[in-house]
């Protein structure tokens, strides 16, 4: 299976040279895709400096966009797979042979690697905003996730299409919530994660409302007519 | 309709003329969207002189007084207004994350050619 990991960077320099490095130490045979999305830091000069596959977005133009880059990209060079891996270190590369094996084994279009699943707690209010996505997306779907905010999920070439030429679909637990009513089969591995090794979170109040209204909308009304 | 409203009508109406006038002298505005503005100042020129217009229709509706039907139907045109700006915006936005993808992905294949020559 040809995986590509789609690693979407806005202002990383501080781990994105560790990040990417111990991505290829890990799986040597996962190609890397870096969108650098408008950085007003040195993320490019890095990508440059160390020989990453990197494209660099003009203006910084979001996640949803920056990721819709790399599958266009993953469409256009025959990718099989696609990770989203966060560029911040949280997500640990070991994880992307056992969500690719999951993948097929369970013919899945999705796979998220789970903290939940491993035995983590998220605690906080990010546990609380996790397990509200988990319920609604429960009670609208029927499907049964986790850990549906965990950022690390392994997409199929199906999936690399829809979201190449999809309109509005972000990476987020709303679109795999609708692709799960859609019929599209979304699959747990359990994974551990790390704390962020550097960078901005930007989980901050406005966002975390902006965010959970935006997706709780999306997973509660939206779906049902899009 | 009060005098009051009626002189207000004009003033937003000479203020919203002569603002647009200018952002389209100065090109800041395309003449395509002025047009709403330009329609919009001149109808409320329209009530403040013709203040029987709207009176004719405050009643056929039952309004109670002429300056309610007025604000609710300033309101309504501007909320008409707003979602449809909304919807332009979206469209724009995306259009925008197209052409912002394709240049970058043209750019890269442009560097890995030179690279390869």
């Amino acid at each position: 299976m040809k995986t590509l990991a789609v690693i979407p960077a806005y202002n990383e320099e501080d781990c994105l040279e560790q990040t990417v490095r111990s991505l290829a130490t890990a799986c040597p045979e996962v190609d890397h895709l870096v969108v650098n999305d408008g950085s007003t830091d040195a993320t490019q000069l890095i990508c440059e400096r160390c020989g990453f596959t990197h494209v660099n977005l003009p203006i910084n133009c979001g996640l949803a966009c920056g990721f819709q880059t790399g599958m266009k990209y993953a469409l256009r060079h025959g990718y099989d797979a696609v990770v989203q891996f966060d560029a911040d270190g949280q997500h640990l590369p070991e994880y992307i042979p056992t969500m690719g094996a999951a993948m097929e084994a369970q013919g899945a279009d999705i796979v998220i690697a789970s903290r939940v699943l491993a035995g983590e707690r998220i605690e906080g209010a990010r546990g609380a905003g996790s397990r509200l996505i988990s319920t609604l997306i429960r009670l609208t779907s029927g499907v049964r996730l986790t850990d549906p905010t965990s950022g690390m999920r392994l997409y199929n070439r199906r999936m690399i299409e829809l979201f190449a030429h999809g309109r509005d679909l972000t990476p987020e637990p709303d679109t795999v919530a609708l692709i799960a009513r859609r019929g599209g089969k979304v699959a747990e591995v359990p994974a551990t994660m790390q704390e962020r090794q550097g960078g901005q979170s930007y989980l901050d109040l406005p966002h975390v409302i902006r965010y959970m209204t935006r997706t709780c909308a999306s997973i509660l009304f939206f779906q049902w007519f899009r | 309709m009060s005098l009051t409203l009626r002189i207000l009508c004009i003033l937003g109406s000479a203020i919203t003329f002569l603002v647009i006038a200018s952002r389209v002298r100065k090109a800041r505005v395309r003449i395509d969207d002025s047009v709403f503005w330009i329609v919009f100042s001149f109808a409320l020129l329209v009530i403040a002189i013709f203040p029987n217009i709207p009176s004719f229709f405050a009643r056929l509706f039952g309004f109670q007084a002429t300056s309610n039907f007025v604000f609710l139907v300033v309101i309504c045109v501007l909320l008409m207004r707003e979602f449809s700006n909304t919807i332009k915006i979206s469209t724009l936005n995306a259009r925008l994350d197209e052409l912002v993808q394709e240049q970058a992905l043209q750019a890269m294949e442009e560097v890995d050619d030179d690279q390869q020559s």
